[in-house]
């Protein structure tokens, strides 16, 4: 079984430092926390590009791995669309079919508009499996229908581990393990919906939810339209 | 060197006794030797490693078509080091004091800002291109001549972003020309030493020497 098992690893700058321990396994992963509480750089750390201070972290039948940077222009390599498809062993034609941007496959991306780039490269992500996908905050950029189909494609991959570091709070995909990064730590919340008890970033509206006696199943918005219908009933 | 005046002043005088000759170049190298701290320049490698392979290949194609490409590269490098050593030692404000202080809050204080922007644009560079070099990892890609065209493009693309940015963001605030800022300095007694040792340099590569030498021989 694919695993990622994370032992006390560590790396500080001058006035900032990150701690992790835990063990990821297969299924969506929520990793949450403020802008600046360092998930980027364990993102890159859990990636193996980002050299650790301490502690070490086990891969088991983790064969393929990638990760999706916030900003989706540091990704491009190639000078077309076309390129950039192929170095991420995608088809074009297919690719840039299934996001509406059919017949553009000679522009260059860096004329696509950020939302549209990042629409582009998050495609060219997900349209192979790997047994680790770290994704750095995959909704920046993307509007709210984006943000939804997004979840929706998350919610369907069934292989590997797949672990989204985000301050995103309003539209989730449903996801097996909650975590948060708090005071420079790595905190293991639990699944949902029992992760709600403990999560310090914890949605406004899970939260409200909560006290309104109508706890969702989970974090998606599915769950979160079935626990106010709980509360008219 | 705590002045950022006599730094500036030393850079420029030290950047254009390095272009005019050898001699000036290896004169500024020695005071780089002497003045500058080396663990700037450990910090700062990353960041002209394909600039200095850059001057290396067209240094070869001006010595393969019968210029003085050797004497091209050194001098270049030297200026390299300078270079290095300001972005190493320049800390945020400095440009701004210095521009006010020397110009006054108009044009002085617009020089200094655009000064600032740039040194903010080359600290946005390094960390774009190890994002980059993580980027192309991450796609099995080696770093190399090929990664220098699109990793360009997205270097000078975000770099135009940024500025039109920045641009808007003056704009929204009501900036027009000009601003208030009073200025302080630090200046240290090796700071003095330093930039009249500078300033000698400069007056070497300026004087003939070679002539001298075939006269006196």
């Amino acid at each position: 079984m694919v695993r990622i098992t994370l032992n006390q690893i560590s790396t500080s700058r001058e006035y900032w430092s990150i701690s992790a321990s835990g063990t990821f396994t297969k299924g969506l992963h929520l990793v949450s926390g403020d802008v600046g509480s360092g998930k980027s750089t364990l993102a890159l750390m859990m990636c193996g590009l980002l050299p650790l201070s301490a502690g070490n972290i086990e891969r088991e039948e983790i064969k393929t791995s990638t990760i999706s940077l916030q900003f989706p222009e540091l990704h491009i390599t190639g000078l077309t669309l076309a390129e950039e498809c192929a170095s991420w062993g995608c088809d074009p034609y297919v690719l840039l079919d299934s996001i509406k941007l059919t017949g553009k496959k000679e522009m260059s991306p860096l004329t696509l508009s950020r939302g549209e780039l990042k629409r582009f490269h998050l495609a060219c992500v997900l349209a192979k499996d790997y047994d680790l996908l770290l994704l750095d905050e995959p909704f920046s950029s993307l509007d709210c229908e984006e943000k939804v189909k997004l979840c929706a494609r998350l919610e369907q991959k069934s292989q590997g581990i797949c672990i989204i570091f985000t301050h995103e709070q309003n539209i989730l995909p449903g996801v097996n393990r909650v975590w948060e990064i708090e005071n420079g730590t790595l905190v293991d919340c639990g699944t949902p919906p029992d992760a709600f008890r403990n999560w310090h970033h914890i949605p406004p509206v899970i939260k409200k939810l909560m006290v309104l006696g109508s706890i969702p199943r989970n974090i998606s918005r599915n769950d979160l339209q079935e626990a106010v219908c709980r509360i008219q009933e | 060197m705590q002045d950022p005046r006599i730094r500036i002043a030393s850079a420029t005088v030290l950047s254009l006794a390095a272009f005019i000759s050898l001699l000036g170049a290896a004169a500024v190298f020695l005071w780089w030797l002497v003045f500058i701290p080396h663990h700037l320049l450990a910090k700062k490698i990353r960041l002209v490693g394909s600039l200095i392979l850059m001057i290396a290949f067209f240094s070869l194609v001006l010595e393969l078509s019968g210029g003085n490409g050797l004497s091209y590269f050194v001098r270049m490098i030297v200026i390299i080091l300078i270079g290095m050593w300001i972005f190493g030692e320049q800390k945020s404000g400095d440009f701004l004091s210095t521009g006010v202080w020397l110009f006054g809050e108009k044009t002085g204080f617009e020089i200094g800002m655009i000064a600032e922007m740039g040194m903010q644009s080359l600290v946005s560079f390094t960390d774009d291109i190890d994002r980059i070099r993580m980027a192309e990892k991450v796609k099995g890609m080696p770093w190399g001549v090929r990664s220098l065209v699109p990793a360009g493009l997205v270097l000078v693309h975000d770099a135009l972003v940024r500025a039109e940015d920045n641009a808007e963001l003056l704009a929204i605030r009501g900036y027009q020309k000009g601003g208030t800022l009073c200025p302080t300095f630090c200046t240290r007694r090796m700071d003095i030493v330093a930039g009249i040792a500078a300033g000698g340099v400069f007056i070497f590569s300026l004087m003939p020497v070679s002539e001298f030498f075939i006269l006196y021989r």
